[in-house]
């Protein structure tokens, strides 16, 4: 783990801590409606400030707090087109499991990746500090995740045109040696 | 899997299966390249027709792909090709090399009827080539194949080599990203020592090479590919080399975007393994909530808590 | 047509509870206040090339700028501030923020966040807050970062 991810996702660890302090609480503006307040937004004095931990410009987590409900949205590191467009497709394929995710929410904040909604109910039926491994198990495999299939499909297009064209050649019968890396 | 077979399996298995034990058939069936078969006896058991519907026929033909056809099929060929269908092989099955090695290579020979007939541009490129260096300069035709709705293959030869140019469309962004990626190791793949004496290629997105930008209705758009291959005559030396240089180069794009595909459903299962792992990990945070006894009413009716 | 649909009837409310009903004005003038930014950074840099990193801290953490209309004394206290943490030893972090007093340890934890939210503004780097955070949240418990969430006068 590189220096400075840990004190990053420490930093992360201990917000998330402090932030998940959620009680029920019914809306004041409507009658029997009970919905997360960080959504809805109406009400200012059940809203907290927002906190933002970020590693680098590419690299943040936003948490947004209320009284019953938080949402924690992180932006995933993407260097070039091709981290851009996996980290993308990941996210995506994630969000449109967010039914059997619970704390997942289907769509991102604008400006994030993959937003989280944690609510009340979520902290009752779930051990909070385990709420708070997952978000940053998460955190760590994505990274991870990214950039190993970003290996993979270099290491697969290396293959694939080196395979191809030693194909030509061999029929060109100019050479014969296969090159090690495609035997590999 | 890594390379395409050029020849169709297809026809491969079914021809062997049927000269083995004729009886009536009537498949129809698909290769790359929206290319249709069809595969019937209209007569008798042992008439078996073979028709193939490319959608580049006309550019083929004004290539010679008829003249390639008659050479490698001979009185095969049909005059007349079935209705829907460009061409027609009639082959008779009590008429068919003896079994062993030369009904293999019989039954080789009619499966690369594809093959053989997008060969047709390529052959004579290679041939315009050889007179070209006779005479010291000059640009063949620039010879256009539209094998596919929106892409096409350039041939064009030149005195000292042949360029072929593939145009590629890629349907969306990922596959664009993934091409893009391929590509470029295609580019690189030749710095390799081992690999060298390949054909030279190059790749540009977007804007179209110099040989064909003059070509009315180019489009200039982010999602298409223009990928140049240049054979030396060295690629093309005698026959059993240009044959095989023609194989691996028709099947190019095929060969690109099966590989794009397989990325990504590799990049998929991936993901899927990824995702349950975080399931597994966010079950662990989940309660046990032991079930509760099922409470019943009275009257023998079942609590229900919503 | 169905513009009026869509004006929130709640603002008009006499009972609508305003931004300013949320915590206790500063009760200096804006412009006072900036004069204070700019003297406690003159104090600061003076501190600082005297190697006084806890004094040039507690001069920018009391009486901190906050509220609306102050927004260039904040940006120039966010600088200062973001200087100090810059120019402190790595190893010397955990014994100053042991050292503050339990408000000014809250202060610093507000301009810790802000700095992070505005990454690459001015000197703002990610890992010097980060550490300082780390050694901050040892000291003054998860307790210190619920009071930066709740706390309205927001620096």
């Amino acid at each position: 783990m590189s220096n400075t991810l840990r004190p990053y996702l420490s930093a992360v660890r201990s917000t998330l801590t402090a932030a998940l302090t959620l009680e029920n609480f019914s809306s004041q503006v409507v009658e029997r409606h009970n919905k997360p307040e960080v959504e809805v937004g109406g009400s200012k004095e059940v809203l907290l400030n927002p906190l933002t931990i970020s590693r680098n410009e590419n690299e943040r987590v936003l948490i947004e707090s209320s009284v019953n409900s938080i949402r924690l949205s992180i932006k995933i590191k993407q260097a070039d087109e091709i981290e851009r467009i996996l980290c993308h497709k990941f996210a995506r394929f994630m969000m449109q499991r967010a039914e059997s995710f619970i704390v997942l929410r289907r769509k991102p904040v604008p400006g994030y990746d993959i937003s989280f909604l944690i609510t009340n109910g979520h902290t009752e039926t779930m051990l909070k500090h385990k709420i708070v491994d997952f978000i940053i198990h998460f955190m760590e495999e994505v990274d991870k995740e990214i950039s190993e299939m970003k290996l993979s499909l270099n290491a697969r297009a290396r293959v694939v045109a080196e395979s191809y064209l030693t194909t030509i050649i061999l029929e060109t019968g100019s050479f014969f040696m296969y090159p090690t890396s495609i035997i590999n | 899997m890594i390379l395409l077979e050029p020849h169709n399996v297809i026809i491969q298995t079914t021809l062997s299966e049927k000269i083995a034990r004729p009886s009536s058939l009537d498949v129809q069936f698909v290769d790359y390249d929206n290319v249709r078969f069809h595969l019937s006896t209209p007569e008798r058991k042992t008439a078996v027709l073979l028709s193939m519907s490319i959608r580049c026929w006309g550019d083929l033909v004004k290539y010679g792909a008829l003249d390639i056809l008659k050479r490698e099929y001979g009185s095969l060929l049909k005059d007349a090709a079935e209705p829907e269908y460009n061409v027609s092989l009639e082959i008779d099955l009590e008429q068919v090399p003896p079994e062993g090695e030369a009904r293999e290579s019989f039954i080789k020979s009619v499966s690369l009827l594809k093959r053989n007939a997008l060969a047709a541009p390529f052959e004579h490129a290679f041939r315009t080539q050889k007179e070209l260096e006779a005479s010291g300069s000059g640009q063949g035709e620039l010879m256009q194949v539209h094998y596919r709705d929106e892409e096409a293959i350039y041939v064009q030869a030149s005195a000292d080599r042949v360029t072929v140019i593939f145009s590629t469309v890629f349907r969306e962004e990922t596959d664009r990203v993934f091409g893009k990626v391929f590509l470029q190791e295609f580019v690189d793949a030749r710095r390799l020592p081992t690999i060298q004496n390949a054909p030279q290629v190059l790749y540009s997105n977007r804007d179209a090479p110099l040989e064909i930008r003059h070509v009315p209705g180019l489009r200039d758009t982010e999602d298409i590919g223009y990928v140049t291959f240049v054979l030396f005559p060295r690629h093309f030396a005698n026959a059993a080399v240009s044959e095989g240089t023609i194989s691996h180069i028709q099947l190019f794009r095929d060969y690109l975007h099966y590989h794009i595909k397989c990325s990504k459903a590799y990049m998929h299962s991936r993901m899927r393994h990824r995702v349950s792992e975080f399931q597994k990990v966010l079950n662990r945070a989940k309660t046990e909530v032991a079930a509760p006894a099922e409470r019943k009413t009275v009257s023998g009716r079942t609590l229900v808590s919503r | 047509m169905d513009s009026f649909r869509k004006i929130d009837i709640d603002a008009f409310d006499e009972d609508v509870l305003l931004e300013t009903e949320l915590y206790d004005a500063d009760p200096r003038d804006p412009a006072q206040v900036l004069d204070d930014a700019k003297a406690k950074a003159a104090a600061v840099r003076s501190s600082l090339s005297k190697g006084d990193i806890p004094g040039a801290l507690t001069a920018v953490l009391d009486g901190a700028p906050y509220g609306p209309n102050v927004d260039e004394a904040k940006t120039l206290a966010l600088q200062t501030l973001v200087t100090i943490l810059n120019s402190t030893k790595s190893s010397d972090v955990s014994n100053i923020v042991k050292s503050l007093s339990q408000d000014q340890q809250d202060t610093l934890m507000k301009y810790i966040y802000k700095g992070m939210a505005m990454p690459g503004w001015g000197d703002v780097s990610g890992s010097v807050l980060l550490g300082w955070h780390e050694k901050l949240t040892e000291a003054a418990g998860i307790g210190c970062i619920v009071r930066t969430m709740t706390d309205r006068r927001i620096v």
